[in-house]
């Protein structure tokens, strides 16, 4: 036989061969309270792909603070997609890990964010220190939880949901920052993610009243019993827009892009939405939301832009090192 | 009845006179109580954030250790590795004591009885950021040490990685296994005429979710089963032309992914090189199975012109049972002097070789790895292994043919066209790190056309060749 022919024949065996099998594994970076919304999300793409291309996918997730999560992605964790708590840290990844583009957060509807929160308090049953808004937080003996606003999307939400509560109330800066320095005061324990702080508040049985994601709050009570916690929906609160993103440099490197793609989509599909619901985020479907109406309170909801100025800005003066944060907590 | 109610009214006086006047210090002490209640629950409440603190700093300090420095001391490697793991250095060696013993050959030998060190190399390896890694490897067995292996690899992807220094070329099957778990001590005929390392650049890479292995790359150039820089009249580092082959292959293991499949274990591809060879590059000689010289072109051929060489290549291993077989041509064009006629030589080697694990541990391409160490207290023995191996190395008859005016390639008195070599091997691996192996080689020579047994010039074409192969190595 020829050379050509055995290099021909062999070639073409070994291409076909290969061909054939096609398992695709995706890594979704994520923030805390998560967890249970990307396995009943991931389960639901997994038989959504499988039946339109054939492909198996599989994908993993990595939960933790939001901003210790982007700190990862940013120091090399292959992340193929991030669905972290808030815009500032997937700007992080874009920015000081340029491993997607600036104009990140354009390329999905809703600013990349599919679904929204909001912070709640979950208060012990019975609501025995009488916390009905954001004032009686620091009221004298009143043991405040939340996680550090420097490393957890879920606390920095929360921490300008106080901030934003006082200078709407009290139309200033001055009286913002003294009534925010006044709450913090109260908090005994500063966590790294918002999972950490509902261990401290729910299992360690620390504190009066948890800062905490609506989702996060219903979820304890689902878990841990209405007979042991109660929620109490603030007068005013923060509109939460966890954003997703796919990692360009790394879903290219790995051959995933499409994949990696489709799965953001699909968190807007019908299907998607209604996971998002049943886990307690708000869907940004008109519809889905009218069906799940019943599941979220009714709350007076301001944004960043409106408060802060964005993001960007709101990150700069509250939780850069030296901001504001860092000098009402200095202790 | 009257002196009874008059004794029950005492009794109900003197009862409200001393519950009035004790009732004041009732109430003091239910307040007392109070206190004390909300004293223990912020003590409790304080014992509790002490708690949780410290199991914060202890979180944090786990994290920490996590980031730190990690060194690693195992039975496979000596390692320091960055916290997250993307900057490592490895230091592995790799020893291995022989020793040969040729029967019935008395006189015909071209090599002797004789105890050696056959490989004395130490591996360095590393990796920086994840994506850039290189191995240094220098062998100190010969009588100079000797520069194994230097290349840098930069994975840009895992589909897309560049490698450029001295390294193996990919084309070879068993001349790509790890000298230390290859099946018997010594390399079958194939491996003597496909190239060894040479000194190039190549592109590889992971296709299909790691089913299709593909390198492509250009090298130097070396002869049949050669080193860059090992042949005589050549320096290491540089190259005896300006023409460069290029190599190729790909290899395909399909069902790589489906662990539960009957077929796992199956891989299959093809490797080949083409390029030019300018008279300074010089023509290789072949060995017996045994490492006897057995082959050798005249002093005056020379190779010059087209090189080109084809493997087909594949393996199957299922739980403790291994096959593995390939077949290389190498088309060559040689010169029987400086003035002689071109002639294209077409010279071909197969093999191959099958294991079966007795201790039931599961066969690979990369190795056994024991389920026990060898341990005479606790009677724990480690793994064994019997391989088998039959192999073929056909000479062109070109090589042997007169060519007028001159002389044939080949002195047909002095060669053979053709050896078989039946190998039968036990394999007793002592631990992850230790093996030693018994090798038998019986090894036959055709001659070509007019040589005989009784006319042959080389003693050791009289007989067939029979040697028993030891090994003791260390590798880790």
């Amino acid at each position: 036989m020829k050379i050509k022919s055995i290099l021909i024949l062999t070639l073409a065996a070994a291409f076909t061969a290969a061909g054939f099998a096609k398992d695709i594994e995706l890594l979704n970076v994520s923030y805390d309270p998560t967890r249970e919304l990307y396995v009943d999300y991931n389960a639901a793409f997994a038989k959504y792909w499988l039946a339109k291309t054939g492909d198996t996918v599989t994908v993993k997730q990595s939960h933790g603070g939001s901003g210790a999560q982007a700190r990862q992605v940013i120091d090399g964790l292959k992340a193929d997609v991030v669905t972290l708590a808030l815009a500032a840290d997937v700007d992080a990844i874009a920015t000081n890990g340029k491993l997607l583009p600036a104009d990140w957060q354009t390329r999905l509807p809703n600013n990349s964010a599919p679904y929204t929160s909001t912070i709640v308090f979950l208060v012990r049953k019975g609501n025995p220190k009488g916390i009905k808004d954001w004032d009686d937080l620091v009221k004298p003996g009143v043991g405040v939880v939340v996680a550090n606003p420097k490393t957890s999307g879920g606390a920095r939400w929360a921490y300008l949901s106080v901030w934003g509560f006082a200078q709407k109330k009290w139309g200033s800066e001055e009286k913002a920052r003294a009534f925010t320095a006044a709450v913090y005061k109260n908090v005994p324990v500063l966590d790294s993610g918002a999972r950490g702080s509902t261990t401290t508040f729910v299992q360690r049985e620390i504190g009066d009243v948890l800062l905490a994601w609506e989702n996060e709050a219903y979820l304890a009570l689902k878990e841990f019993g209405a007979d042991k916690f109660q929620i109490v929906v603030p007068s005013v609160s923060i509109l939460a827009e966890p954003t997703v993103a796919v990692v360009d440099k790394v879903a290219d490197k790995k051959g995933t892009a499409a994949v990696a793609k489709a799965y953001l989509e699909y968190l807007y599909s019908d299907e998607g939405q209604e996971i998002a619901a049943r886990n307690y985020y708000r869907p940004r479907n008109p519809t889905i939301a009218a069906k799940y109406a019943a599941n979220f309170a009714k709350v007076d909801l301001f944004t960043i832009d409106e408060v802060f100025g964005g993001w960007t800005k709101a990150q700069k003066t509250h939780f850069a090192d030296g901001g504001v944060f860092d000098q009402i907590y200095a202790k | 009845m009257k002196k009874l109610t008059a004794t029950a009214c005492t009794l109900l006086f003197a009862l409200t006179g001393f519950t009035a006047a004790t009732a004041p210090a009732f109430a003091a002490e239910a307040d007392d109580i109070q206190a004390l209640r909300e004293q223990i629950s912020q003590l409790d409440q304080k014992l509790k954030i002490l708690e949780r603190k410290q199991e914060l700093k202890d979180e944090a300090a786990a994290t920490a250790a996590k980031a730190a420095p990690k060194i690693t001391v195992t039975d496979k490697v000596i390692s320091i590795a960055s916290g997250d793991g993307a900057n490592f250095l490895k230091f592995h060696a790799l020893v291995q004591a022989d020793a040969r013993w040729f029967f019935n050959q008395s006189g015909a030998l071209t090599a002797n009885d004789a105890f050696l060190v056959r490989r004395a190399r130490i591996f360095l390896d590393g990796q920086f950021n994840t994506n850039t890694t290189f191995l240094l490897v220098p062998d100190f067995a010969g009588s100079a040490p000797t520069l194994i292996d230097a290349y840098v690899n930069q994975a840009f992807t895992p589909q897309f990685q560049l490698r450029a220094g001295r390294f193996r070329e990919p084309v070879g099957l068993e001349q790509l296994q790890s000298d230390s778990v290859a099946d018997f001590t010594e390399r079958s005929f194939v491996s003597q005429i496909v190239p060894n390392r040479d000194i190039g650049l190549q592109l590889g890479g992971d296709l299909f979710n790691g089913t299709l292995n593909y390198a492509a790359g250009v090298f130097d150039g070396v002869p049949d089963g050669q080193n860059n820089g090992a042949v005589a009249g050549t320096v290491t580092n540089t190259d005896a032309d300006n023409n460069k082959d290029v190599a190729v292959r790909v290899f395909a293991q399909p069902f790589k992914n489906d662990s539960d499949s009957a077929l796992h274990g199956l891989g299959f591809g093809v490797g080949a090189t083409d390029g030019r060879q300018l008279p300074a590059s010089g023509l290789a000689g072949y060995k017996t199975e045994a490492q006897q010289s057995v082959f050798a072109y005249r002093a005056t051929s020379i190779i010059q012109g087209k090189t080109t060489r084809v493997s087909p290549q594949a393996y199957y291993y299922y739980g403790p049972f291994g096959l593995l077989g390939e077949y290389a041509l190498s088309a060559i064009h040689a010169r029987p002097s400086a003035t002689g006629n071109e002639i294209e030589l077409r010279n071909q080697a197969w093999q191959l070789e099958a294991g079966y694990v007795l201790t039931g541990e599961d066969a690979g391409y990369t190795g056994v790895v024991p389920k026990t160490v060898f341990d005479w207290n606790n009677g724990t023995w480690g793994a064994f292994e019997v391989v088998t191996r039959l192999d073929v190395l056909a000479i062109d008859k070109k090589a042997f043919a007169p060519n007028p005016p001159g002389l044939s390639l080949a002195d047909p008195l002095a060669n053979p066209s053709r050896i078989t070599d039946y190998g039968l091997g036990l394999n007793w691996y002592l631990s992850k790190t230790v093996r030693a192996s018994l090798d038998f080689y019986h090894g036959t020579f055709d001659l070509p056309g007019g040589t005989t047994t009784a006319n042959t010039t080389k003693p050791l074409l009289r007989n067939s060749e029979n040697a028993l192969v030891t090994r003791f190595q260390i590798s880790f």
